[in-house]
């Protein structure tokens, strides 16, 4: 599989080439370069609706201890087994409120377990336009955000962008592209329509998408 | 062995007349439509998001050894392999040589149509690799040894008690024919596999040049864990699925799930560069991109239609098709069915074999309106008659008959003449009461219609009459 | 003579029963009757009709007799060898006209729309492109040109209106046709489903697919029984027709009509066509 075998490279870059020396037409643009979307005026408020629609459970918390007693609720509805977790400082700092009668898997040691009951990770940034997470490879691997039946996001209010073009400038700001292997934006819970286009929730993927977003950080970040 | 064109013909005549599968069929394109119109709100312009999106296809397609060189050189800066396979056999033997030299004898496939494209599935299948299909509507077909009806859904010619019937067969614990049910059971079976596989092949919605990433969308989730799990991720796309910047994704993903599902967006619209990093906790091996050429080289070189290859496989096109409607996902025999496959696949495979789609068209125009990049799909498909005439045997009787109408139209004496004498004609074939007999002139028209009145004078004879000759 | 006496008084009657008969301050101009070649053997009360109606509202029209055919049966065919000869013909037939109408969607598609494709790199071409933007549908004639809305007409029927789609998708015309019946005395315009769906003529397709063709004229004819409406009409008399030998098969109650058939109608009993001729408009 090295390069020298690949003859075929040369050639389909040669025809390419030859091709294009001709150009092709293309269609006069006949509208304008206005925005395509509505503008979006009160970003949370659309996050909360499009999670509303797309079936992402959002819970809004004061700060991160607060959403720490949310998490331990949801956990709470979800049958007796392994967590992942993303081995994250701020996870760390919540992870005890989550151990009553539970096993913790770090990410630090691999991928979760197939028998996983849930997932509880961070965000790269979350998308008011459309309702979505940006999760990356960083926020605890490929596997995190989609193995376990159950996927908990831990976020906070500044990670909350207004769009698509918003969120991928994040990303760029946060270097996330060059550092990972793996982005991905997710929006609600896996499902498929291949039955009679009938919608079915849960898939190969998650059946829940838990968003927990804090306010700020902690109690002593108010200023 | 018949044609293409033959097999054509002979199915599209059972499915027309099909009036269960024209029901099912109306039932999932209402669905849809309906869909698409609370999607659509969404967008101020979406006029601009096409007009745009076509821009951004055609800056990447134009400039395509440029971008394609830039991705390259990106993948493997983040470790991953990149092969460019001139042929169908040329990729699937690439992979099928991968798997044999890393031991695989398990590989996870999600849905792609370049991977039927290249048959790779029967390949790797033939060399004792076992290949599940990982998308529900794909499962559904490879268990029935069906091709996929749909290009966005396979099996949506099947019913759920169809499908609960299939399940119990191959999976057992069927319990009922509701959907969600069923769901569960296929995930079920999958599970195992997608945690036991050595291989995952994906295709790519797009190949992002600036960041050496591609694009794939699911819905299912099953494109995430089949390149999560598996110690080797293969992806294949053609050629002409690079564009330029990640930020162009922001408008593409909102478009592509409109046209495609109607919905907002897609589940999991996912980027992947190469195998894992040194500090990610899971993650493939090995990343292996293979580029597939197969004749979209020389698409490219057909300036008149290299906008074909700007093609964002959203399958509107054979949502809105009248003629997908009445015949069916199957009738096409090809990978590419719909407005795009027809247009796409005298290309692909040559215009004697498969000219005969580009015909099998009211030329509607809906295609071209639903069409989210502004592919002159129904043009094409007169450009690829004309190419027909031009260069290949069309029937004798076809090319004479052309040529007398050429004369007749040459002289309004003698048209008017004619047209006389066909309308005496055919008048007299009603009067004899032959029509719809092998003696009727209009036959394929009389079988099917009540026969038409045939008038005693023609416009210009009365025109004549009213106003004397001008 | 007396005929011609007849429909002259006919007409000025008609003038003053129309009192929006259109004066936009232009000299009135002539109009050439573009008679596509199926319209002159097959339908020709279409443009009898057509031409009664453009008289009606103050033009003057006449019948270029050289016309034969504007090619396009043998361009959708992929003939465009064969086509070119023709469109170059009916590119000098109809160079002096001032305004070009036609009862035919699909035929003004062919001029303004493919004529610049067909004839590019002939010495013909700057020629075509400027009788492309001359030649006009009956429906957008009326309402873009002539600026009327109100021809006078009379039909009180139940009428459904089929998007032929040329006119539709490549001449871009909607609520034209719509506009007009809604002026019409007594009509009253119903919606079918799904009233965009091709029917399935699609010319040369009607006969070398007339499975897949007659099923969807099939379902257009469905859909028009389940409007409700007496008549179906359209822009397109090729769809008309194809339409026509389907509810006719299916001994359904409808029946088809072209625009400009029902826009000739008046209330006035001495320009109104007896039941028979009607029955010949309509099959």
């Amino acid at each position: 599989m090295e390069p020298a075998e690949n003859s075929g490279r040369e050639r389909i870059l040669a025809r390419i080439r030859s091709a294009l020396r001709e150009t092709a037409p293309k269609h006069a643009a006949a509208t304008s370069s206005g925005p395509v979307f509505a503008p979006i005026s009160d970003p949370l408020d659309r996050f909360q609706k499009e999670c509303a629609l797309n079936n992402t459970e959002c819970v809004i918390a004061s700060d991160l201890r607060a959403s720490a007693s949310a998490i331990a609720q949801v956990l709470a509805s979800i049958p007796p087994g392994e967590i992942f977790l993303q081995d994250a400082p701020s996870l760390r700092r919540m992870a005890p409120l989550w151990q009553e009668g539970r096993s913790i898997r770090w990410s630090s040691e691999g991928g979760p377990a197939e028998s996983s009951q849930a997932t509880i990770t961070c965000a790269e940034t979350l998308v008011a336009q459309t309702g979505s997470v940006f999760v990356s490879a960083s926020c605890g691997g490929r596997g995190a955000s989609v193995v376990a039946p159950v996927h908990i996001v831990v976020a906070t209010m500044d990670q909350l962008v207004v769009d698509l073009d918003g969120a991928f400038a994040r990303l760029r700001d946060l270097g996330s592209p060059a550092k990972n292997s793996m982005l991905c934006l997710i929006t609600g819970s896996s499902r498929t329509a291949d039955i009679e286009k009938i919608i079915v929730m849960g898939a190969h993927g998650p059946r829940r998408l838990v968003v927990v977003l804090a306010w700020q950080p902690d109690e002593s970040a108010r200023s | 062995m018949s044609t293409p064109a033959q097999e054509f013909l002979r199915s599209a005549a059972i499915k027309s007349a099909d009036l269960e599968h024209r029901r099912t069929i109306r039932a999932g394109i209402d669905h849809y439509e309906a869909a698409v119109d609370r999607a659509g709100a969404r967008f101020l312009d979406w006029e601009a998001a096409r007009q745009r999106l076509h821009e951004i296809k055609w800056e990447a397609v134009n400039h395509l050894d440029r971008y394609l060189l830039e991705f390259e050189m990106r993948v493997k800066e983040r470790g991953g392999h990149v092969y460019w396979a001139e042929t169908a056999e040329d990729a699937r033997q690439y992979i099928a040589d991968l798997a044999a030299q890393r031991g695989v004898r398990t590989v996870v496939k999600s849905k792609s149509m370049v991977t039927e494209e290249i048959d790779l599935t029967h390949t790797l299948e033939k060399k004792g690799v076992t290949v599940f299909e990982t998308d529900l509507g794909e499962l559904i077909v490879q268990l029935r040894n069906e091709p996929p009806y749909h290009l966005m859904t396979p099996a949506m010619h099947l019913t759920r008690a169809e499908i609960a019937k299939l399940f119990g067969e191959k999976f057992g614990g069927v319990e009922s024919d509701d959907p969600q049910h069923l769901v569960a059971v296929a995930r079920r079976a999958l599970r195992k596999a997608f945690f036991s596989a050595e291989m995952g092949v994906t295709g790519a919605n797009f190949l992002v040049a600036d960041t050496g990433m591609i694009a794939l969308t699911t819905n299912e989730g099953n494109g995430r864990l089949g390149s999560s799990l598996p110690r080797i991720h293969v992806a294949v796309a053609g050629i002409e699925k690079v564009i330029p910047r990640m930020e162009d994704l922001a408008l593409i993903w909102p478009t592509l799930a409109r046209s495609a599902v109607g919905q907002s967006i897609a589940c999991y619209n996912t980027l992947i560069g190469g195998p894992r990093t040194a500090s990610e906790p899971d993650g493939p091996e090995e990343f292996h991109l293979v580029l597939l050429d197969n004749g979209r080289s020389e698409l490219l070189a057909d300036s008149e239609q290299r906008d074909v290859l700007h093609c964002i496989r959203c399958g509107a096109c054979l949502n809105v098709c009248p003629v997908f409607r009445k015949v069916g996902g199957h009738s096409y025999g090809t990978v590419y069915g719909g407005p795009i496959g027809s247009v796409l696949m005298p290309h692909l495979g040559g215009l004697s074999k498969y000219q005969h789609l580009s015909f099998a068209s009211s030329l509607c125009g809906a295609c071209t309106k639903a069409c989210p990049v502004k592919i002159d799909l129904h043009h094409h498909l007169l450009h690829n008659r004309r190419n027909a005439v031009q260069s290949t045997e069309r029937p004798a009787s076809e090319r004479l008959a052309f040529r007398l109408w050429s004369w007749a139209m040459m002289g309004e004496r003698r048209f008017a003449l004619l047209g006389s004498a066909a309308r005496v004609l055919l008048r007299g074939v009603q009067a004899l009461g032959l029509a719809r007999t092998p003696l009727d002139p209009m036959r394929p028209w009389t079988e099917v219609h009540a026969a038409p009145a045939i008038p005693k004078k023609s416009f210009r004879a009365l025109w004549r009459e009213q106003h004397g000759a001008s | 003579m007396e005929q011609r006496r007849k429909r002259i008084g006919a007409v000025e009657n008609l003038k003053e029963t129309c009192p929006e008969t259109m004066h936009n301050g232009q000299p009135m101009q002539t109009i050439a009757l573009f008679i596509p070649c199926f319209v002159d053997q097959l339908n020709p009360a279409v443009g009898i009709d057509m031409a009664r109606v453009l008289r009606r509202i103050g033009y003057a029209v006449r019948f270029p007799e050289a016309q034969t055919c504007c090619g396009q049966p043998a361009f959708n065919s992929g003939y465009w060898h064969e086509a070119r000869p023709v469109a170059e013909r009916f590119v000098r037939v109809f160079r002096d006209a001032d305004a070009i109408v036609c009862p035919s969607g699909s035929c003004t598609t062919m001029v303004r729309n493919f004529y610049p494709e067909l004839l590019a790199g002939t010495p013909i071409l700057a020629e075509a492109k400027s009788v492309a933007a001359r030649v006009y549908e009956c429906c957008e004639f009326l309402i873009k040109i002539a600026k009327v809305t109100d021809v006078g007409a009379s039909f009180p029927h139940r009428v459904t209106y089929h998007d032929a789609c040329h006119a539709l998708r490549e001449l871009h015309l909607k609520q034209e046709p719509r506009e007009l019946l809604r002026h019409v005395r007594g009509l009253e315009v119903v919606e079918m489903p799904y009233c965009e769906e091709c029917c399935g003529f699609g010319g040369t397709f009607a006969t070398k697919f007339p499975m897949i063709s007659s099923a969807m004229g099939e379902t257009k004819s469905i859909n028009v029984e389940a409007s409700g409406a007496e008549y179906v009409t359209s822009t397109d008399s090729s769809c008309l027709m194809h339409i026509d030998g389907i509810l006719r098969l299916r001994k359904s109650s409808a029946r088809t009509i072209h625009v400009a058939s029902i826009l000739a109608q008046t209330a006035l009993p001495s320009e109104n066509a007896s039941i028979s001729t009607v029955a010949e408009r309509t099959r």
